[in-house]
């Protein structure tokens, strides 16, 4: 059932998006595209309802590109896909977004959509180009934007090469060679340092709904789940572990000292993702339950954030941090919707930020003392890069040029979001027990070698027949690590603000 | 009964966030609620909120009862970790607690006619109770955990309230300051309790029949409990303002005055000594973080009250006195007279409330003061001058108008090189996309800021 909800989300977001394509106007382009994506969202809460209520779902699957039953979080991420595509549509200013960067967005959600219910490899490498290649005739409409997109091309060529060239190998059946591959090309998409340099011109230049619809869904985290970390060698493991921990604190520390709003967003981000990918690459599901909820703040919250920085910047012009020059009388709500939502994305306590980091933090301690120190001290900095953004941008001078506050539109948005991080950090049982669920059930599949008979680390059968592949693949799933032995599985204690002696 | 009892510590902090919960709902839906009926919000929460607190104190009195340990629920867990809310009220966390609520209900009728008709004075009671809301988070955290959680609004709400005036750039410097402080220092505390997690097993507040309140339960290995606590003492070292990070608490007075005596006055300068009585255990067992919490302590107040003396400006020279008191009170703390440090809290957080609160008219009181004695007043601190060589007075006088060097030294020898390596590697990024993309450098004069625009 969760295939044929992603179809529809899909199917509607492509509509909308050759609707908002042709309209005459960009307002009229960001209505257009504000319903489709609205449209998108309903079907997306219908899934949610749907697979909450156990309703009855018919077995069946697309042999052609073996999709195989979805994971059963992608309900819930897909929900939060389409918030962040709604927030970037509806936020878009409609001076600097043109209808043609309308239809973009919503192409980009939906391949986003589209890539979280793929499992195939070849199948996610071709959504994985598609969505390069949509952003890449973005930058290359804007003449402004040459030298970007030049960026854009020198670093996304690549990683589509990579990752589709790694599916390949890893079909048949050459998996050192493939994980390689894959593992450089998502690096390259999640901007790991030091493959990051296209990231932050591109945040710098690049229409921000663009930025949003193509890096806030972090399609690099699915496919590090679903790609990679099965099938990492311990060693590797712990190299990437390290890159992102590296990541979080060097881009924590470099936005620390930004002048440019956009820079030090771009910055931000980057850290946040290190920390995602430091977490997916542990062995504790503790951490890796904080890796998927860090992955989903960053989505929302970093959608909020940009959004927010964006309508200020349509409203002010260039936003620069050199001193303090703004004026929180004029924009009060943007102001605290900025800094809630910036705080959000970072760990402000009783939001979904803070619970996610908590678990990453606690769950990495005893795997990499030292990287977890790591990951402290970039939470920390990202902290203080968002307060120094805030201050810089709504405080420190009486003058302004007028600039108006939130519309009830942006409001409206903004709310949703706000309270999105608010009640799923307040009661984040739900998510925590799901998340939770997924990854025990995932342990427990038996392992290539007890399905295909072979040794602990042999490559899975060579036939490139997808059918083969999907039955390699029973046992790689999220949470698995090749070589290395299994704690037995324990009972977690209760779980829901709730009093302990009930589960 | 124990289920009254539960509830009421309950409301301690139950009521405050209330007030926030409806003055934020108010001021992001709508305009604003009137001042009356703001005051009367927050008033009203932080009023039931002593009743509480006194109630509770009585009935520990009465019982006997050592403590009363509320266990709310699992906020969320996973595998072996599990986050609690957990709150204990006892003898160490309800005098706090009921002489914070006391304060802020006090301040915040206070400021009714202090900011009076102030373009930021709806703004100002949310923060000021938020803050209260934290501040009973951490006074009443039955956790470390928990601890943190109202650590960090603690230190948000103070950074926000020191840049109230908002449209001055040094407020907002400050302000930044302030936070770039506590946010370095937090980084003590969240590495406490992953270590107090790793080591023992959960960073619960346990009861201490050697000591005399519920502590943090110890780790067996000496090395351990000296790591935990010297964390511990670096996540107090910010919001205490302890030496070398005392510089952002002279500059913390840029603030409206309610909200300078009751952060640095009363509250949020108290939570480090507060911090550390909790962690009264670990003190105890490691000889070296008590030495450590006596040298920082012992320095600092021998800073405070050489440079508090030079200050030309009345809320200087006070938070200087604050932090000598403080810096006793670590003192005390690290000498193991827990309760000593206790009372002296209570005591030094009320008048020196008092004393920030009236500043504003310091020079009409002085007047009042001299007219009612008949003479001008006699000059203070001349035990100084006979204790201090006179050589040594000149340059004393000049290293305390600099307030030590602290600033200038971090300044230079911390945060500079630090941004100097940061924008050594954004240009070295810079250089790298222009060649691949073969556009030519362009030279921007002061692409990065210098250490007197960035963070401090």
């Amino acid at each position: 059932m969760t295939i044929l909800f992603a179809i529809l989300e899909v199917l509607v977001l492509v509509v909308a998006a050759r609707v908002a394509n042709r309209s005459e106007s960009p307002p009229a382009a960001r209505l257009r595209a504000s319903y489709g994506m609205g449209m998108a969202g309903v079907v997306a809460l219908g899934q949610v309802l749907w697979s909450a209520f156990n309703l009855p779902t018919p077995e069946w699957s697309v042999h052609w590109v073996a999709i195989e039953n979805p994971h059963a979080w992608v309900p819930a991420f897909s929900l939060m896909t389409c918030v962040i595509g709604f927030t970037a549509v509806v936020l878009s200013p409609i001076r600097a977004t043109r209808p043609k960067t309308f239809a973009r967005i919503l192409l980009l959600i939906a391949a986003a959509l589209a890539f979280l219910v793929i499992r195939h490899p070849l199948g996610l490498a071709v959504v994985w180009a598609t969505s390069a290649f949509i952003a890449w005739l973005e930058l290359r409409d804007v003449r402004r934007m040459r030298k970007i997109e030049r960026l854009f091309a020198i670093y996304q060529v690549p990683s589509v090469a990579a990752v589709t060239a790694g599916a390949v190998l890893l079909i048949n059946g050459h998996l050192n060679a493939g994980l390689a591959l894959v593992v450089a090309g998502v690096a390259i998409r999640e901007a790991v340092i030091p493959l990051h340099s296209w990231f932050v011109p591109f945040v710098q230049h690049a229409p921000m709904g663009l930025v949003v619809a193509f890096f806030a869904p972090q399609l690099g985290v699915y496919a590090h789940l679903e790609l990679i970390r099965a099938e990492l060698p311990h060693q590797l493991g712990h190299v990437i572990a390290a890159l992102g921990a590296a990541t979080a604190v060097i881009a924590a520390s470099l936005g620390v000292a930004q002048t440019n709003a956009r820079r030090a967003l771009a910055f931000l981000v980057m850290s946040q993702t290190g920390l995602v990918a430091f977490g997916l690459d542990t062995n504790s599901s503790v951490a890796q339950l904080g890796a998927l909820l860090t992955w989903q703040v960053i989505g929302v919250a970093t959608a909020g954030f940009a959004m927010t920085l964006a309508s200020l910047e349509a409203r002010r012009g260039d936003l620069s941090m050199q001193v303090p020059a703004g004026s929180f009388t004029r924009t009060p709500r943007m102001a605290v919707a900025f800094l809630f939502m910036g705080f959000a994305s970072v760990g402000l306590p009783l939001t979904l930020g803070f619970v996610a980091e908590d678990l990453l933090v606690q769950g990495s301690v005893e795997e990499f003392p030292i990287l977890g120190f790591a990951l402290i001290v970039a939470t920390a900095l990202n902290g203080i890069s968002v307060m120094r953004a805030f201050f810089t941008l709504f405080s420190g001078s009486s003058k302004h040029i007028g600039e108006s506050d939130l519309t009830r539109r942006e409001s409206g948005v903004l709310t949703v979001v706000m309270a999105t991080l608010l009640l799923t950090g307040m009661f984040p049982g739900f998510t925590v027990r799901g998340l939770e669920q997924v990854t025990e059930r995932q342990q427990r599949a038996p392992s290539i070698s007890q399905t295909s008979g072979q040794a602990q680390h042999a490559t899975p059968p060579t036939s490139p027949a997808t059918g083969e592949w999907r039955r390699s693949r029973r046992g790689c799933r999220f949470g698995r690590r090749r070589a290395r032995p299994r704690a037995p599985h324990q009972p977690g204690p209760a779980r829901g603000l709730a009093p302990t002696s009930n589960s | 009964m124990q289920t009254v009892f539960n509830s009421l510590v309950l409301c301690i902090v139950g009521f405050p966030a209330l007030a926030v919960f409806l003055l934020g709902l108010r001021s992001w839906f709508s305009d604003a609620w009137s001042e009356r009926t703001t005051i009367v919000i927050v008033g009203s929460a932080f009023g039931m909120s002593v009743l509480a607190c006194a109630i509770t104190a009585s009935w520990l009195l009465i019982s006997g009862v050592s403590d009363v340990r509320v266990v709310v629920g699992t906020w969320f867990s996973a595998e072996h970790y599990a986050f609690e809310w957990i709150f204990i009220a006892d003898h160490l966390s309800l005098p706090f607690a009921t002489f914070s609520a006391a304060l802020i209900g006090l301040v915040a009728a206070f400021s009714m006619r202090y900011l009076h008709r102030e373009p930021g004075f709806a703004r100002f009671y949310l923060l000021l109770a938020l803050f209260g809301t934290a501040v009973e988070f951490v006074v009443l955290a039955g956790s470390l955990d928990l601890v943190f959680l109202g650590w960090e609004l603690v230190g948000l709400t103070s950074a926000l309230l020191i840049a109230f005036f908002h449209e001055r750039r040094r407020p907002v410097e400050h302000g930044l300051r302030a936070f770039v402080t506590y946010r370095l220092c937090d980084i003590g505390l969240l590495a406490a309790i992953i270590a107090l997690h790793y080591m023992v097993g959960s960073s619960h507040v346990a009861p201490n029949p050697n000591g005399p309140w519920d502590s943090f339960v110890v780790p067996e290995t000496v090395g351990g409990a000296t790591l935990v606590g010297l964390l511990i003492l670096w996540a107090s070292m910010g919001k205490a303002a302890q030496l070398p990070l005392s510089g952002w608490l002279p500059r913390a007075m840029e603030g409206p005055t309610p909200s300078s005596a009751v952060f640095y006055g009363a509250l949020s300068i108290h939570l480090g000594p507060y911090l550390l009585l909790r962690a009264e255990s670990i003190i105890g067992s490691s000889t070296w973080v008590a030495a450590a919490v006596v040298i920082v302590g012992g320095l600092t107040a021998i800073h405070a009250t050489f440079v508090g003396r030079t200050q030309s400006d009345i809320k200087s020279a006070l938070a200087y006195a604050s932090m000598t008191q403080v810096g006793l009170i670590y003192v005390e703390i690290g000498l193991g007279f827990p309760h000593l440090a206790l009372t002296h809290i209570v005591g030094h957080a009320t008048i020196r409330t008092l004393q920030i609160l009236r500043s504003p008219s310091l020079l009409h009181d002085h007047h009042h003061l001299e007219q009612a004695m008949g003479r001008q007043l006699p000059r203070t601190g001349g035990h100084l001058e006979r204790l201090v060589p006179e050589p040594l007075q000149p340059w004393l006088y000049r290293v305390a108008l600099e307030r030590g060097g602290f600033d200038a030294w971090l300044k230079d020898w911390v945060v500079a090189p630090f941004l100097r390596l940061v924008s050594w590697v954004d240009r070295l990024d810079e250089s790298w996309v222009n060649l691949i993309t073969g556009t030519p450098a362009v030279t921007k004069a002061r692409r990065h800021p210098g250490p007197d625009e960035a963070a401090p």
